[in-house]
Formats: structure tokens, sequence, C-alpha cells
């Protein structure tokens, strides 16, 4: 898993040749540290199909505006340069992974 | 990989438990954060971090079981019973204990159980992935582990029984938990999560049993909120401080919300089970070799 920044998330996320799945999280957020376990696992059972990227807004706010993120945690699927997809909110594993596969799919 | 308990080596076992009741004896073991200031967890107690992975790495434990451990401490109050619980999943840990399937054992308890068997009978769907579920957990118990293609498929029926069940129907919490056990026992949140769902749906199925409503809930909440505001009772706290204003302005109320809490602390006792019976399981285990047997 990567962390992406205001000058880096361009070549990390928009330019992958995968699916992205973007992580907007802050550290003050309750509910986005409570899904990452959730988010680990996501990662290593999509490790072949996909990359997830972090993107911390406190220290990114430029990133928070140019994606209109309203709240977090914000889960997002940019294929081909393109945003397919978003969630809001603590995901139970199961629907996560029920949105990655509608989203990206899986081998 | 076989998880094998403290790796067969008494040792690993001796320092584990050495450690936790260091910080017994030192008074700074605490529910709540695994390791803060010197103060641990039963997890931090042990690897004096907070660190999940490391604990169950170093001792031998499933992950999935590791994770879900603070919880079940967390069913135990006050404090020394949770030290007892503590104390006792150390040292009545087998050394040498195969563990790999006691993750799945546990899950298939929890899919058995019969209050929830109660909602997911009413529905078909989700019924059936319940036994498709438990099917998978039995035959990775069996040693024959499914392949991910098949978990998926069973987790996106489950997802998809789910999805036709109404919003805010009881049986919809029950799926929820369905869903949640669709992973294999390696899975890190397998277990406390399909323990959580389901100590949820117990709670709402028998909160509704006793007539308790949304509307009850939130009736409390706000005479709380507005107590708060104007420093009514403000010589009591807590729970004390509730009940002492439901009995004096809200009699009825008061009398179900006695219930209430009943069911909160026979909730509460479902938990205590569950660890108990982790415990039993570990017992129960294969030995598969001990350091000291070898050499």
């Amino acid at each position: 898993m990567r962390n992406a920044n205001e000058q880096d998330l361009d070549e990390i996320v928009m330019n992958s040749d995968k699916p992205v799945l973007v992580d907007f999280w802050a550290p003050w957020c309750a509910p986005c540290k409570a899904l990452a376990p959730t988010l680990d696992e996501i990662a290593e059972e999509y490790a072949e199909e996909m990359e997830i990227v972090k993107v911390d807004i406190e220290t990114n706010p430029g990133l928070a505006e140019r994606f209109e993120v309203r709240g977090i945690p914000l889960l997002m699927i940019v294929k081909d340069g393109a945003e397919t997809a978003r969630t809001f909110g603590t995901l139970s594993r199961s629907r996560l992974d029920a949105f990655v596969d509608a989203h990206v799919g899986a081998e | 990989m076989a998880v094998i308990a403290f790796h067969g080596d008494p040792l690993v076992k001796a320092q584990a438990l050495d450690r936790l009741q260091r910080h017994v004896a030192a008074g700074s073991f605490v529910y709540f954060p695994a390791w803060e200031n010197g103060n641990a967890n039963v997890i931090g107690a042990v690897v004096e971090a907070d660190d999940t992975p490391a604990y169950a790495e170093r001792l031998g434990y499933p992950l999935a079981l590791a994770e879900t451990l603070p919880m079940l401490v967390n069913g135990f109050r006050p404090q020394p019973e949770a030290v007892r619980f503590a104390l006792a999943w150390l040292e009545r840990t087998p050394v040498g204990a195969d563990l790999t399937t006691i993750v799945s054992q546990l899950v298939l308890d929890l899919l058995a159980n019969a209050d929830l068997v109660k909602l997911t009978e009413r529905y078909p769907d989700v019924e059936q992935s319940r036994q498709a579920i438990m099917a998978l957990h039995c035959r990775a118990i069996d040693g024959e582990e499914p392949d991910r293609k098949t978990w998926k498929a069973a987790r996106l029926a489950a997802v998809a029984a789910t999805d036709a069940v109404d919003e805010a129907a009881l049986e919809r919490r029950a799926a929820q938990v369905v869903e949640a056990a669709a992973w294999p026992g390696t899975m890190r949140t397998v277990l406390r999560d399909t323990l959580n769902g389901l100590g949820t749906a117990e709670l709402h199925l028998s909160l509704s049993e006793a007539g308790w409503t949304e509307e009850n809930e939130s009736r409390v909440f706000h005479i709380r909120q507005q107590a708060e505001t104007d420093g009514y009772k403000a010589e009591l706290s807590g729970l004390d401080r509730v009940l002492a204003i439901l009995d004096a302005d809200h009699p009825a109320l008061a009398e179900q919300f006695r219930v209430r809490l009943d069911l909160m602390e026979e909730s509460s006792a479902r938990y205590r089970a569950l660890a108990w019976k982790a415990i039993e399981r570990m017992e129960q285990a294969p030995i598969a070799a001990t350091r000291l047997a070898a050499q």
C-alpha cells in the first residue's frame, strides 16, 4: 500500500497501469483507523488486480478539494486515469470486496 | 502453513505470561488502548507495542484469534475478571497445540447460533448462504482449503442475499453476520467481525422481543442530554444518574430501561461464553510438537 501527495498523485494514481483504490483519510478520523485493517486485507486479496493508495487529506488539502472530498473515509476507484466509482463511510470487508469486485473485478 | 501455539517452545509461553503478570502487578493492565504511556492491554502487555500481528507471530496464535482477543477481554468486567481471563488465555493454551483451524471452528460455532438461525430461516437465500459458508469452514477444518474463487462466490451470494432484505429489518443484521463469516479463517478480521455482527444482531433481537424500540433509545438519550444541560441530578453520575432521572420523572420508561440494561449484560455474557469456548477449543487442539520433546 502506498501513500500519495499533491506532488506525486498523478504519477502514482492517474497514470497507473492498474486500477487504483484511493483511500482518503486523516489521522484524527476514527472510522478511517477502523477501516485500515480491512483495507490491508483487501490489498492482499487484490494484490494482482489493483493498487491501494492512501491520501492524507490533512497534509494534502488540495487533493481533497480537487476530488471534492466531502467526508472521510472516502474510497475512490480510478481506472485509466478517470474516477469510475466512489463510496463514503465505513464498509464491512464483504461490502468493500463486493464494491471492488463490481468495479475492478478479480481473476 | 500450520499455526503452532508458542511455536512449541515452553519458554515463549513463560515469557509472555511473565510480561502480562508484570503489567497486572504494576497496575498498568488496561482494556484499551493496546499500548500507551506504559499502560498495556492484553496484546500490548506481551509485545509492548500496539502490534497485533507481532503478538500472533511471536506467540503462535492465528492472527484472526489475536485480533479478536481484546474484544473478548472487554466482555469481562470488572477488571479483575478481565485479568483472570487474560491469564487463563495464556496459561491454558497448550504449548505446541495446532491452532490452524481454531478460527474456522469458532466461526462455525457462531454461525450455528440458535438466535441467528431463527432470523436467517425467514429468508431462504440468507439461510442457504449461511449453510454454504458453514460448509466452506467445515472443508477448511478438514484440511481441504477452498480456493479464493469459491470463497468469493459464496461471499457475493451472501451480499446479494442481504441486499434482498429490508434495511430496517432485524433479519438484515443476521444476513450481515453471514456475510462477515464468508472469508477463510486466515483473514485477520473474520472472527472479530462475525462475533461483533452476531452480538449486535442478538442484542437487537432480544431488545425487540422485550419491546425496547429506537424511539425509547432516543428518548433516554435526549433526557440524559437535557439533564447535562440543566445540571439535573448532577450529584449522581453515569447510569445511576440516568436511572434516578427516569425513576423520578418517567417511571414506565425506567422499568423498560432496566430490562434493556439486563439484556445488554446478557449480550456481554455471550462474548464471555465465546471467550471460554475459544480456550476450550485450544485445549482440545492436537499437539503438533514441543521443542522440549524434540530435544
